[in-house]
């Protein structure tokens, strides 16, 4: 487990629904041998029994149900791997899903494959993906041009949809490292070179993937830890929560944000005894020394700048049926913090598929329209530029018990 | 001798899965769900038996009792295999069933229900569709090896869609594997000319993860009759008329 820590790279495959996504996925693992555990195995012993080959069509019957039942491969369940490390693949099963998972919690993708059908060409949901990985900052980006061998493998269309994505990409500030032609189906430059398009010498899926770099590690940076709930164990009173970037331990300076009370850490606290020092991810409790009143939702912090205000300005993806009018209220949720808001104005908004700007003004935000908006909180948040500390860079907005629009703050104006 | 009239009968062929994996060689010209509503539910034993004699023969077998049933052996003289002077059937329920085979899938089946620990479970299944996989290939052994024989008719009664199915029906890759499995051999069998004749006694359905008899059967032939939900007591007639 350790290994993996260290050595994993967490990638997102995106694209349109029909371009083959699921087909590359069950093509990494097959080609890499990594096959999930599980039912796959009882079904590959059974082909030895009967004398039968394995098929790719098995495992991707495997993926589809693993998706059906919501054991998606988006929960960091499933790696494959290379000589040089392992990968994670972050998926979601549709359009709205995916922009979902982008935005409220899959979003920490290291690198992206956006897969583009090489008969089909470049569609809308191909440039609001793209566009999203923008959003978020993603540098580190494969083009792969899939199903290669519908059209004959032929130099021309690539040449022809290479030229559309390059086009739309530096419309949006993405340089795609390569742009890569293949076919997830048969297998061509996925893993193993092609040798049906001699015309590209560039490398294969796996060895562009190779040549990327991990990002820091969390813990370099400061300490952030959202107070999920406060238990009383004892005499003691212990605030629970994540450690989301940095290093927690006994005797830190801390400062509570919003409410910028000071105190010192003191001791950690876990199941059945207590620790030195926590870092990234973990899920721990910690005690105080000092009597304060601390509520879910205030975040622990050392170091850094973090934003404490009730005016935020962020990029918001309205991913809801029902069009937002300026004024209407919803539910600010940000790592622990959920806090009554309005959007005060929507200063741009985009078409996230034709990334034109809709209106100078605009009143309401629609379906798969992004705005760059100004939203007014009742009382204060934490926050951080998402490139900094995406948890708490990254949010979501809610009406009901529905997620209406993501959001991210890339900004600290 | 003529070529035999060959009969594929396969336990809990499911027509929706015929379909969804596009298995051509099982589908062959014409194919459609048999009809089986007028029994109260769909019954390995009482199905075949009436399928052989072209009676409903749930109410005898019924009669018998849920242990005994397993155990009949309904004479040539009242089935339409009398209508053939050399027939072969291999393993046919209510005819020449290999009741110690299919004895021993009951009981691992009703242990693996019975214990609650997921590492007996995981042991019994692979035990158990071991079984079933090893007697599948034994079947068709014996099965291909009687084609070759100076027989007017072949049966031939294949269970591993129905046995594998009860534990794994929801494992979408071992149902296509297996019914890859039934695919080639139909391929095989209509590549060598047979008249050929390919019938389910019911289908399967799923239940969570495992999977339960289907209130229809599937059939298929490579010649030529009125495409329509037949019943199947209605195939011993066709055979007869078509062999």
């Amino acid at each position: 487990m350790e290994k993996h820590e260290r050595d994993h790279m967490r990638i997102v495959i995106v694209g349109h629904v029909d371009h083959g996504k699921s087909t590359l996925i069950g093509r990494l693992f097959f080609d890499t041998d990594s096959l999930p555990e599980g039912r796959m195995e009882e079904v590959k012993k059974a082909c030895e029994e009967l004398g039968r080959p394995v098929e790719f069509a098995y495992l991707m019957d495997q993926l589809e149900e693993e998706r059906e039942q919501n054991v998606t491969i988006d929960t960091a369940q499933t790696f494959f791997k290379t000589d040089k490390r392992h990968y994670v693949i972050i998926d979601a099963p549709g359009h709205v899903e995916f922009v979902k998972n982008m935005i409220t919690g899959a979003s920490q993708a290291e690198a992206a494959i956006l897969i583009v059908d090489a008969e089909e060409g470049v569609q809308e949901q191909t440039k609001r993906h793209a566009y999203i990985l923008s959003m978020l900052g993603l540098q580190q980006v494969i083009v792969v041009l899939n199903k290669m061998d519908k059209v004959d493998y032929s130099e021309e269309r690539f040449e022809a949809v290479r030229s559309d994505i390059s086009s739309f990409l530096g419309r949006i500030g993405i340089e795609p490292s390569y742009i890569i032609p293949i076919s997830a189906m048969e297998g061509d430059n996925v893993a193993n070179v092609s040798d049906k398009m001699a015309w590209f010498d560039g490398p294969t899926i796996l060895e562009a993937l190779d040549t990327f770099k991990a990002s820091p590690k969390d813990m370099s940076k400061p300490l952030r830890y959202p107070v999920q709930d406060i238990y009383k164990v004892g005499d003691k009173r212990v605030l629970v929560g994540r450690v989301e970037s940095g290093i927690m331990k006994p005797g830190k300076e801390v400062m509570l944000l919003p409410s910028g009370k000071k105190t010192k850490v003191k001791s950690i606290e876990v199941f059945e005894g207590q620790k030195e020092s926590a870092g990234p991810g973990e899920c721990i409790g910690i005690t105080i020394e000092h009597p304060l009143f601390v509520e879910r939702g205030e975040i622990v912090c050392e170091g850094g700048s973090p934003l404490s205000s009730d005016t935020i300005k962020a990029h918001v993806f309205w991913m809801s049926k029902e069009p937002y009018t300026l004024g209407e209220e919803m539910l600010f949720r940000c790592a622990t913090q959920e806090i009554g808001c309005k959007i005060e104005s929507i200063d741009r908004k985009l078409d996230s598929s034709t990334l034109e700007s809709k209106e100078d003004s605009p009143a309401n935000l629609s379906d798969m329209e992004i705005g760059e908006v100004t939203l007014k909180l009742k009382s204060p948040a934490v926050v951080e530029n998402f490139n900094d500390i995406q948890e708490l860079g990254r949010f979501v907005l809610t009406k009901g018990l529905d997620v209406s629009a993501g959001g991210i703050i890339s900004t600290r104006d | 001798m003529d070529r035999p009239f060959v009969v594929l009968a396969i336990d809990a062929l499911e027509y929706e899965l015929v379909e969804r994996f596009g298995c051509k060689n099982l589908k062959q010209e014409n194919y459609n769900k048999t009809d089986i509503s007028e029994f109260s539910q769909p019954r390995t034993m009482v199905l075949w038996s009436s399928f052989l004699t072209g009676e409903n023969k749930e109410a005898d077998i019924l009669a018998k009792g849920d242990k005994e049933m397993w155990n009949t052996k309904i004479e040539t003289k009242d089935t339409f295999l009398s209508g053939f002077s050399n027939p072969k059937v291999i393993d046919l329920p209510g005819y020449s069933y290999d009741k110690k085979q299919h004895d021993e899938e009951r009981r691992l089946l009703k242990a693996f229900f019975d214990t609650d620990d997921p590492e007996k479970k995981d042991k019994i299944m692979k035990e158990y569709n071991k079984k079933s996989f090893d007697h599948h290939k034994q079947v068709k052994d014996e099965f291909m090896k009687s084609l070759e024989g100076c027989h007017d008719l072949v049966i031939g009664y294949f269970s591993m869609a129905d046995v594998v199915g009860h534990l794994n029906f929801g494992n979408t890759a071992m149902m296509r594997m297996i019914y890859e499995e039934l695919d080639e051999l139909a391929g095989k069998l209509r590549s060598m000319g047979f008249s050929l004749l390919i019938l389910s006694d019911h289908g399967m359905m799923s239940v969570g993860k495992f999977g339960d008899h289907s209130n229809y059967g599937f059939w298929s032939t490579n010649f030529d009759v009125e495409n329509r939900n037949y019943r199947i007591t209605d195939f011993g007639t066709i055979i007869t008329n078509n062999k």
